[in-house]
């Protein structure tokens, strides 16, 4: 086994935070990482989203939205920082994009370009799949 | 473990910043860092004070002390 393929489908903020949590220490550590955005997740990395910090989920996004004094580094940056440390790429799954009418220029600049399921399952043949 | 006073070669402030700011934080500032280097890092978050040796002892860099200023704490690392 040679690193993680996640599969993230959900928008609940703890859900998307936790996997850019691990994602990114195992990138920084060298560990290859491949993330493939697909159904709700999307919504996560919609640019207006972001801006708005219009984030679903539950009880621990909550904390993490109204942490004080503490600083809780959100997914967007925590993901890209973890890009320019290791070997972590983020898929966009095309079918889900067309189906909600989106592209790549609605979504924040940190995807490595569209995979069809064939392509994730390519990328994914070495490494342990974790379903988000 | 008596408290020596390394020279940081390079301090890294993660004060206030949560897990897994400061091992992000770390990890970034080792990764360019020459071997043999002292790196302090400073982090008020506990659960990074203990989860930061674990990623040492992986990625095979030597943790020096750990000290505990009152209000935050100090992990001398020194890059392997």
């Amino acid at each position: 086994m040679d690193g993680f393929a996640i599969v993230l489908s959900s928008d609940e903020l703890e859900r998307v935070q936790a996997v850019s949590i691990i994602s990114s220490v195992a990138a920084a550590s060298d560990i290859p990482v491949d993330i493939f955005v697909t159904m709700n997740g999307f919504r996560a990395f919609d640019k207006e989203v972001i801006q708005n910090r219009d984030f679903n989920g539950g009880e621990a996004a909550e904390a993490m939205m109204n942490a004080e004094d503490v600083e809780v580094p959100l997914y967007p940056e925590q993901l890209e920082q973890a890009k320019s440390l290791g070997p972590l790429s983020i898929h966009a799954c095309e079918m889900t994009m067309e189906l909600m009418g989106k592209s790549l220029d609605d979504m924040v600049e940190l995807f490595d370009g569209t995979l069809g399921v064939a392509g994730f399952l390519n990328a994914a043949e070495d490494k342990q799949v974790i379903f988000v | 473990m008596a408290e020596k006073n390394y020279e940081p070669d390079l301090v890294v402030d993660s004060r206030d910043s949560t897990c897994p700011g400061p091992l992000m934080d770390l990890i970034g500032k080792v990764k360019g860092a020459e071997s043999g280097k002292v790196l302090e890092l400073k982090t008020t978050d506990k659960g990074s004070k203990d989860d930061v040796p674990d990623w040492l002892d992986k990625a095979g860099h030597e943790l020096l002390e750990v000290v505990d200023r009152g209000d935050y704490w100090s992990l001398y690392v020194r890059k392997s």
